[in-house]
Formats: C-alpha cells, structure tokens, sequence
C-alpha cells in the first residue's frame, strides 16, 4: 500500500536539512507503530521518500512525502497516528493512498510557490507586481551551481499573487523548480531587493507549496494521483 | 531573545540546528516552579555533547526525579561566537532560552583535559567571571564532573566544586543542598556542599610547594573540608536510574542512536587506562532490566540502532544473549544493534555477525600494543594467537576492512616493538587477503600514551614531542599498500599530559592561553600550540616538569587526595610488574588481586549473568 501525504513544518523547525526531516520523519513512523515497508539489503531502511528539498531557514505551509506500507492502514488512521506522536511544529495535513505506477514526488514536482511578507501597503506592491511581470528580464545573481553568473529569473516566474494579511502584503510567487530553469528562494528575495523592496521590510519567507505543472494547468500532488 | 536569534542571528550560522533546541522528549520544566535551577553545560558543540551518556542521564535523572530543574547548553562554533560577540548576546539554554548567569548551579561535563578553554569561553560568553575568587552573590555557582576531574586541580580555581565519581550518586544531594540553604552566604553555602561526600570546594584547601617545585603538603583551611574527598559510586547499577526517554536530536550527531549503559567499570587493569581504574568495580545490569530499558527507548525515540555501551562490552556476562534477543525483537523492523568495541577474540567476531545480520559495522579491534613483550608491560591481556584467530573469524565471515588501535609512545618501548606493530598489521592482511576476494584494507590508528593519574603509569615519564615524531617517521619510513597508519598529533598529546598531571599553578597559563584565544583545542583546526607555549612561558612554568619527569614513590602528587578507592601500593605493585614484564590477570577470573576498591568504599563486584559466563567468555 502506497501512501502520500502533505504536511507543514513550522517555524521553529525551519533550521532543519532534508535529511533530517527524513529521519525526523522516519524516526516518527517507528514511534508510532505504523506498519512501514522495508528496502531489502544490508542495510534496510524505510520505504519513504520525501519531495523537493525544503531550503534550510524556511518553514513551510505544504510539503509531501510518500510512504510504502507493509499493511493496510485507513488514512485517517494513519494522519491521526502521525500527529499525535510528531513534533508540535511538523503536522500531516492531508493523506491519499496513490498507486504504485504513480511518478514519485522527486520527479514530478517542478514547482513552488514562495511567499513573503512585505511591510507595503497592497496597493503598492500590486503595482511591483505588474511592473514585474511586463519586464522581458528579471537578472539576479545565481545561487546555485553557477555561483555568481548572472541569471534570468523572468521565465521561471510562472504566477505572482499579491494578498492583505493584517497590515502586511504577503507576495506569493510561483517558480519552477529544477530543470530547465531552478528558482530559488534567495533569488527571489534578491529580486524583491533589485526591484525596490527593502530588505528590513521582508518580514518572513516561507514555503507555501510544491505543485506539479503540466503545461498551463498547475495541480498539487495530491491532485495529480490519477 | 528566541525570536531574535531565530530570525537574526541563526539564518547566519553554519548548523542553526545546533542552536534552537525543542527535540523530541526535550523536558522544559516550570521555571517557577522549580527548586535549584542547573544548566549541564558541554564544553563541545551540541553533536559531541549530546552523544555523551553522562549527559542524558543527568538530564532525565534531575528532571524526573526531582524538584529541581536541568537544562542545557554547548560550546557555540566560532561562527556563531563571532556574532553573539557583536550583537551582545548572552550563551543561552537551549530549554528556556535563559542565558547561564540565571542559573544557581552551571555544571560543566569535564571529558578531555583540553576541553577546559571552552568552558572559559563559555563561561565568558555568559558574562560570569572566570575566576571563582571573583563570583560573588548572584553569580551561579560553577561545577565540574565527569573522568578529568579525578585530577581537578589544574581547573581548581576556575570551579566552585567538583563532583568526584557516579553523577547519578551525587547530583542529587548536591541541589538538594544548594536549594535548602538558597538564603545562605556563598561562602557559608560552600562549607556545607564540603560537608557532602564526593564534593571538592577547591578554594577550601591550600597548597605548600617544596624547592624542587613539587608539592609539599595539600591541606584544608577548614574543618568542615574533608582530608580527602571520596568518589562516588553507585552501589547497584540494575537498580540505578536510567533515562526511558531520551532527547532525540533533529540533526545529525556523533552517535546517534538509544544506548544502553550493559556495566559500569572494567578491572582487565591495562595498566595505561585512566577509566579502568577510577571506575572499578564492574557492575553490570541484568539482562531483563536492558530489555525493558531497550524497550522503553526505542518506543519513546523510534531509533533505527541501539548500542550497547561500556568499557568492554565483550566482558559483560550476559551479552551473547542480549545480543541474540535484541537482534531477533527489533531485527525485523530494521533496528539495528551495535557494539563499540570488540575484545580480541573470535567469541567477539561471533557475536559481531550476530549483529550485523541486521547492519553492518565497521569491526575494530585493539591489541595497542604490537609484541608481546610490550603487551605484557601494560598489561593488554591477549596473544598473537587469539588476534590472529579473531582475524581469521573477522575475515571468513565476509569483512573486508579492518581498524586497528595501537599506542606508541609506551613504557619501555624499543625499535623492535615498532617493528612488531608493523609485522603484526602486515600479517594482519595476509589473513585477510587468503580470505577475501580482493586485497583488504586495513587502517590502524596509533595514538600517544599519556600517562594519567591514578593509573600504574602516574609515576611514567610521557614521550617527547621529538621522540614520538620520531617513532612516527621510523613507522612511516615504508610505506605498504592498503595500510594505512594514522598518527594522534603529538603536540596535542604533550599538552594532554601536561594538563592531566598538572597542578594548581597551570591555572594562569590555561587562563592566558584562552586570552590568546585558544579554544576548541580538540580540533586540530583550531589548536595553536604556539599559543599554549606562550602563555606557558609567560608564566614561568615548565611543561616538561609535568610530563617529560620521571617521578618516585614518595612524591606527593596534586591528586592524591582524591580517594577512587584503589590503594597506592596496589598502582606501585603494578608498576613494579610493568618494569619486570609481569602481567596481572582479571580479577574476575584468578580472584581477588587486592587492589582495595571493594573495601574502601564498600562495593562488590556485580556479575548479574553467571561468574562461569563471565570467567569463559
């Protein structure tokens, strides 16, 4: 039995690497009981496999991972088991048994939606909206393996929303992940600072999806299971 | 103060893991509502410090058992330093976020003699004065256990009090006292932990030197201050307490893994090991009190291995069916067992398969010495033979690396011994090889001896620096395929035995070395011993006086007062028989061979699983 389910992580674990939230992750399955699946081999470990790697130093509202189950288990069971033995700041949100043709999450998520909180007014930072998407290219300095090189961020930036949360705007900003095209969460903030935004006014980043885009239409990855 | 570091400072750090607390069976208790309020401060970063059992014992024991309250913190990496520096932020705890000085008690875990400059570091980090002659109200009080501080008094007056010997004995007792008399002087509070025994107040003691610079008489100022200070020991380990819930870290540490302490002490009496002296006698728990502790951990942290932690692991009595049914409970959900060391002996290498039908280990195996002569000198306890047939038993049963730990730098050690070490790794391989498909590999790691205090050995000249990088050039001269030999620094080793028979008088120069800004002297990436010979110099002390001298039988050392139980002419017999050649067996098998622990402080020897599995095995 093949599950996949979508949980957060708050913030006071936004410090964590992938790895450890995999064994976070694992080390909670065992606690509770849930009958896991095994690898065969010397070294045997737990059938579960996590989405896109969650860059250390944010927290995120929506992350997946799918999980092999030796023995049924009903996902209401199985969501009401995790959370009372996780962290309080890690919660499963939501969990759907998949097939087992179904792609992993590794090689189907290609992107994210990062969000942040301006100290703007909403009206102001609609109008950065509009003047960002008009611009033909948005340059920043690459993070990743090009350090340093110059990088166009403009085609991987798919959607931006701009939203009211108290006296804040929160900017959400939807990017594609991997190839051909990687975008970061450090760019991005480097964008908003390239295009007028102060850095002090950036009050918080955090992650609020991973998505699965197939050509206009993006879907989370529970609802890409068919 | 969390939400700035969060927010502020941690984004710029390397591992903010290390930083932000709030793990698994983390405890934060009622700041209110506690009683005496202890922080255990590791002088290592968090994924050192958390491996250490010490520490999760401590922790679980003051929390659970008690009114009091425990929380912790651990040295900051340097990064992290530089900004708490810049942005005046105060070393915190990681359960409260309260910086140290709110503390009535901060307790240092003492490991490794080298380790003293971070606590200074970290104590100047939480803006309490270094010196205990210079904390006054107010201040927390400053304490010390763990091995080093059988010898305290080079960090004597850094320290408030030491604790000597089992910290479950006598933590306890020792919060107790500070919470009853909260109202106290701080002078008057510390006339009565003096009255508690295992407890050192060093400030309540002088020291008289002689003109050839060693000691003439130690002796309290003070009624109250006991002549000698006894260690501690738990009497009946099966019934001691053990922590069910241990904090389960985020990120990746030293030994990550549930532990099970199987017995407490070793009497093989190697005549060199610090540990096997000082924590005698052998007390061991049954095995149905380690299957319920097993159970108990890995329910409450859901670890995928569980080790089993000691001495000598091999020597406790009950181990072969321990091992047999933690690997046949917890073998099918993929929880792995492991053993630390292994004895040298093919019974060893059994029970390594045992083990690894779940994982596989790395196998390690010390003979520290490499002829038999020099083996015999230090009382290692086993032959070509069984090296050789555990070998033999290693290679057969699938492995195909090996490690090896050796010691140069040993009491009336030749040439000739640094040949055999050679030879022995050599033939070593040849075993492995007619086994193995492939050529073996096989890594032997040679550390210095340094000889510690209250061993045999206290009475041992160390090797030079330039004798040791010479013995380490005579090994190194040919180089062999697939063996690889690494070296302990020797510098680092000289500065260890400097430190580990020193006496009060080091004090300065410890105190000049961290103003150089010596810390982390245990990563060689930060030891400059430059530094240490400076501030050495600086205050006219010669290290050699500590560790390059041979010394004799009526010498009063600085520890001597310090009572582990074990008698002086015990330690002066098995010297004698070191420079004869004679070894000494286990007590355990050939009886009683009167080293005095079990009388002096009424303690017997605790086999739980049989004395003929025990004997055999």
């Amino acid at each position: 039995m093949r599950l996949r389910a979508e949980y957060s992580v708050g913030s006071d674990l936004r410090f964590l690497s992938t790895l450890d939230m995999m064994k976070l992750m694992a080390r909670t399955l065992r606690r509770a009981r849930i009958p896991f699946a095994l690898s065969e081999g010397f070294n045997p470990h737990i059938r579960l496999s996590l989405g896109t790697v969650l860059p250390v130093g944010l927290w995120s509202k929506r992350e997946y991972f799918d999980l092999e189950l030796e023995q049924e288990m009903s996902c209401s069971e199985f969501v009401e088991k995790m959370n009372l033995t996780l962290p309080p700041d890690v919660k499963i949100i939501a969990c759907i048994q998949i097939a087992a043709t179904i792609p992993a999450l590794m090689n189907s998520i290609n992107c994210a939606c990062y969000s942040f909180v301006v100290r703007k007014p909403v009206e102001e930072m609609e109008q950065w909206k509009d003047i960002v998407l008009q611009r033909d290219d948005l340059i920043v300095k690459s993070r990743g393996k090009k350090k340093d090189l110059d990088k166009n961020l403009r085609p991987g930036i798919l959607k931006i929303e701009v939203n009211r949360w108290q006296n804040f705007a929160i900017i959400d900003i939807w990017g594609s992940i991997g190839e051909p095209l990687n975008v970061r969460y450090d760019e991005l903030t480097e964008l908003l600072v390239l295009t007028g935004i102060n850095k002090e006014d950036i009050l918080d980043v955090y992650r609020s999806g991973n998505y699965i885009r197939v050509k206009d239409k993006i879907f989370t990855p529970l609802e890409k299971v068919k | 103060m969390k939400d700035r570091l969060f927010r502020d400072i941690l984004p710029q750090v390397s591992k903010p893991a290390r930083y932000t607390g709030g793990e698994v069976n983390m405890i934060k208790k009622d700041w209110e509502g506690a009683q005496a309020k202890m922080v255990f401060a590791f002088p290592d970063v968090y994924e050192v410090g958390m491996s250490h059992i010490g520490g999760k014992i401590l922790y679980g024991l003051v929390n659970e058992k008690s009114n009091h309250l425990m929380e912790r913190s651990f040295a900051p990496w340097p990064d992290l330093e530089e900004v708490m520096r810049r942005e005046n932020i105060p070393l915190y705890s990681l359960e409260s976020f309260r910086p140290l000085g709110d503390f009535d008690v901060v307790g240092f875990s003492l490991q490794y003699e080298l380790s003293i400059t971070n606590v200074l570091n970290m104590l100047d980090l939480s803006g309490i004065p270094l010196w205990s002659s210079e904390r006054g109200k107010g201040c927390p009080l400053v304490i010390a256990g763990g091995p080093v501080v059988f010898n305290p008094e080079p960090f004597a007056e850094f320290f408030d009090a030491f604790l000597i010997g089992d910290g479950e004995e006598v933590t306890l007792e020792f919060l107790d006292c500070v919470y009853k008399n909260r109202e106290m002087e701080r002078n008057e509070l510390l006339l009565k932990l003096a009255q508690i025994e295992g407890v050192y107040i060093p400030a309540l003691y002088q020291v008289e030197y002689k003109d050839d610079d060693t000691i003439k008489k130690m002796s309290p100022l003070v009624r109250e201050a006991p002549i000698k200070v006894r260690r501690r020991v738990i009497e009946d380990l099966d019934q001691a307490y053990y922590p069910d819930k241990p904090i389960v870290p985020y990120m990746d540490i030293v030994h990550d893994r549930a532990v099970l302490e199987v017995m407490r002490g070793c009497q093989r009496s190697c005549r060199f090991c610090h540990a096997g002296m000082v924590y005698r006698p052998v007390r061991e728990r049954s095995v149905g009190t380690l299957k319920k502790q097993a159970a108990a951990q890995l329910a409450s942290t859901g670890y995928e291995e569980i080790s089993l932690a000691s001495l000598s692991t091999l020597d406790y009595s009950g181990v072969s069916p321990l091992v047999k049914d933690l690997v046949k409970e917890y073998g099918p959900q993929g929880t792995g067992v492991s053993l630390p060391s292994l004895r040298v002996d093919a019974f060893s290498i059994d029970l390594a398969n045992e083990v690894q039908k779940v994982r596989k280990t790395t196998l390690t195996l010390a003979p520290e010495a490499g002829t038999q002569r020099l083996r015999d000198i230090i009382n290692k306890n086993i032959s070509d033979e069984q090296l050789f047939s555990a070998v033999e038993a290693a290679f057969k049963s699938g492995w195909n690396s090996l490690k090896l730990y050796f010691m140069i730098g040993l009491p009336g050690e030749t040439e000739a011994d640094l040949d055999g070490t050679i030879e022995l790794i050599r033939k070593v391989k040849a075993i492995g090889d007619q086994y193995s498909r492939r050529p073996v590999e096989i890594r032997a790691s040679l550390a210095s001896f340094v000889p510690k205090a209250h061993t045999p050995f206290q009475w041992r000249a160390q090797n030079s620096i330039e004798e040791l990088d010479k013995k380490r050039r005579y090994m190194m001269r040919e180089k062999h395929r697939r063996i690889k030999l690494s070296f302990h620094d020797s510098e680092t080793s000289y500065l260890e035995g400097v430190i580990a028979r020193g006496d009060r008088r080091l004090a300065a120069a410890i105190y000049k070395a961290w103003e150089k800004g010596c810390k982390f002297d245990g990563w060689s990436e930060y030891f400059h011993f430059d530094h240490w010979i400076e501030a050495l110099q600086e205050c006219n002390i010669d290290p050699d006086f500590y560790n390059l001298r041979r010394r004799n039988y009526e010498e009063v050392f600085p520890w001597d007062f310090i009572e582990t139980g074990i008698d002086r002419e015990y330690l002066i017999e098995e010297n004698e028989r070191a420079e004869k050649g004679i070894s000494t067996p286990d007590c355990r098998q050939e009886g009683c061979r009167d080293c005095g622990v079990c009388m002096a402080l009424g303690v017997d020897l605790q086999i739980k699983e049989g004395y003929s599995v025990a004997v055999e095995s």
